[in-house]
């Protein structure tokens, strides 16, 4: 590929190593110190427009291997997905051609209003078709498999009837789409509803999984005196949700692992030392594997 | 068991329809498992206001300073209630915004309110509308006189312009400059302004033209063929706007309706 602007051959795949989810507040850092790290996920609807933001990423393209995280596409819209705003998505994708393109298993679209919001689907049969039709349209439209993410939830629905490892699980099996595994979302749903953290791990297909996610939460006090974990992507990763990475770790290999932070964003220098502790954990586990094998 | 659109639907109403906040009893609530299932609810309401309200916030920094940080979130949240978003792309989300300010009550002692809304959506349409390319000059310079006169111009995506009752640059740039002095020195009653705003390579522009200069440049970006806009405009300042306008980039392609001599019909090209 002599010639491309991208330097396609050198960044097109995201390394099995920890990277950190690019926000405003960062850029310039970025762009002018270029520091040390081993790639970047950026949400795709921050750079839908021209102008700086969008030179912004065509820099940060040339310069590290770069996933693309939607979170407007609403693949669970039950009304069919916004053919605009796909096409939108599509045309970023092919400007900078990123590793990875990924997003959630959730809805925010109904009537043609966006609720802005990641919100939770019923675990029925009639979902799991939508889904996995939005999922194929997708992946048609930006001619590429993508990656979907286990949601965070507060809430279930009583006609629920499939848990949502197998929902997730069922999407890769019929689309050929991969797994986001997210730690922190699938730590906060089981505690938030009672599951069993590492049965849900087990359950997931690991060759699916290509990539992990990595965040603070927080915990708040309902009125009625009940805790809900909160996924808020504002502060340090938890013990529990680090212990439940090194499980996923053995379960699944050494993959692409990100560090988000969305609320009160610290210095950079905070991120850095968050992935740092996710390249750690990853080197142990294989350095143990390989003394298992 | 609800089809999935019918449970979306009531989900939406009990985020921000008139169930919002009021009604447990309501359809959505009754979906969901467990005896909390409208304080559950809520967390997913406050996260998506929050997040609207952050995008207005954005968007129009000077209203929110010139009326406050608590006026400012609850006026957002009973716009946010009548008009959600229609996409994902929260940029495009506010267009309504400075006509719900200008009709908003509460907002009516503050009589530039809805103009300042107006300068900071185009504002905010400068800074992410998309890349194109440039008007090819070279194609334009090839035009006989003829087929010249019967350009008519495609507008960059970023570029507004606007006819405003209040000096409003000037208060734009005072409050978000927190300039109490220059502030107190604008005068309201000057007459309107005419102003042009752009995007260059050094960021947003905002420029106040003459009020000929904004007529001319206002009716080309109309797509008002140049012979027509030079016919009605006697003045001689005409060649120097239309240079300055080609030499920035103001416009990005043209078409001329020209007669072709093979066919003798109307034809059009397009750069």
């Amino acid at each position: 590929m002599a010639g491309s602007a991208h330097s396609v051959n050198e960044h097109s795949l995201i390394p099995a190593a920890a990277g950190i989810g690019l926000r405003f507040p960062h850029h310039e850092l970025v762009v002018q110190g270029r520091p040390d790290v081993a790639w970047f996920e950026v949400h795709a609807e921050n750079y839908l427009g021209g102008g700086a933001v969008r030179r912004v990423l065509t820099s940060v393209r040339c310069d590290y291997p770069l996933s693309l995280h939607g979170v407007g596409l609403s693949l669970g819209s039950a009304e069919g997905l916004d053919g605009q705003h796909l096409r939108r998505i599509a045309d970023l994708v092919r400007s900078i051609e990123p590793a990875l393109v990924s997003e959630h298993l959730s809805w925010s679209v109904v009537g043609g209003r966006y609720l802005a919001d990641l919100l939770p689907l019923p675990m029925t049969e009639e979902a799991l078709d939508v889904v996995c039709r939005h999922v194929e349209q997708t992946q048609a439209a930006l001619q590429r498999r993508i990656l979907v993410e286990n949601p965070s939830t507060y809430l279930q629905f009583r006609h629920s009837t499939i848990p949502e490892w197998e929902f997730i699980t069922a999407v890769a099996q019929r689309t050929g789409c991969g797994i986001l595994c997210d730690v922190n979302n699938l730590f906060v749903s089981a505690s938030n509803h009672g599951w069993d953290a590492e049965g849900y791990l087990k359950a997931l297909p690991a060759a699916a999984v290509g990539e992990i996610h990595l965040a603070g939460h927080a915990l708040r006090t309902l009125d009625n005196g009940r805790t809900v974990r909160i996924d808020d992507h504002g502060s340090s990763v938890a013990a529990e949700v680090w212990a439940l990475y090194v499980q996923a770790l053995r379960r699944f290999g050494a993959k692409p692992t990100l560090i988000e932070w969305d609320t009160d964003i610290p210095a950079f220098e905070v991120l850095l030392d968050e992935a740092a502790q996710a390249a750690t954990l990853m080197r142990a586990v294989a350095a143990n594997h390989a003394c298992a094998a | 068991m609800p089809a999935l659109l019918e449970l979306q639907q009531a989900l939406r109403e009990q985020l921000f329809g008139d169930a919002a906040g009021g009604d447990h009893s309501a359809a959505g609530v009754a979906l969901l498992a467990g005896d909390d299932g409208a304080l559950r609810l809520a967390i997913y309401r406050n996260t998506a206001l929050s997040t609207l309200v952050n995008a207005l916030r954005l968007s129009f920094p000077a209203v929110r300073r010139l009326v406050g940080a608590d006026f400012f979130e609850a006026g957002a949240r009973d716009f946010i209630r009548r008009n959600p978003p229609r996409s994902a792309y929260l940029n495009d989300y506010g267009a309504g915004f400075p006509g719900f300010l200008a009709g908003h009550a509460p907002a009516a002692a503050l009589a530039y309110l809805g103009e300042v809304a107006q300068l900071e959506w185009a504002v905010n349409r400068a800074l992410h509308a998309g890349d194109v390319g440039r008007l090819d000059l070279a194609r334009l310079a090839a035009l006989d006189e003829s087929a010249l006169s019967h350009v008519s111009f495609t507008v960059h995506p970023a570029l507004s312009l606007l006819r405003l009752e209040f000096p409003v640059d000037a208060i734009w740039r005072a409050v978000l400059d927190q300039n109490d002095a220059a502030m107190a020195a604008i005068d309201l009653a000057a007459g309107p302004v005419h102003l042009l705003i752009e995007r260059n390579a050094a960021g947003v522009q905002v420029r106040r033209l003459s009020a000929a200069a904004w007529d001319f440049t206002a009716r080309l970006s109309a797509g008002t063929p140049l012979s027509a806009v030079l016919a009605d405009q006697p003045d001689g300042e005409v060649d120097a706007w239309l240079a300055e306008h080609l030499a920035l980039g103001r416009f990005i392609d043209f078409s001329s309706t020209t007669v072709t001599a093979t066919t003798g019909a109307a034809g059009e090209t397009r750069s």
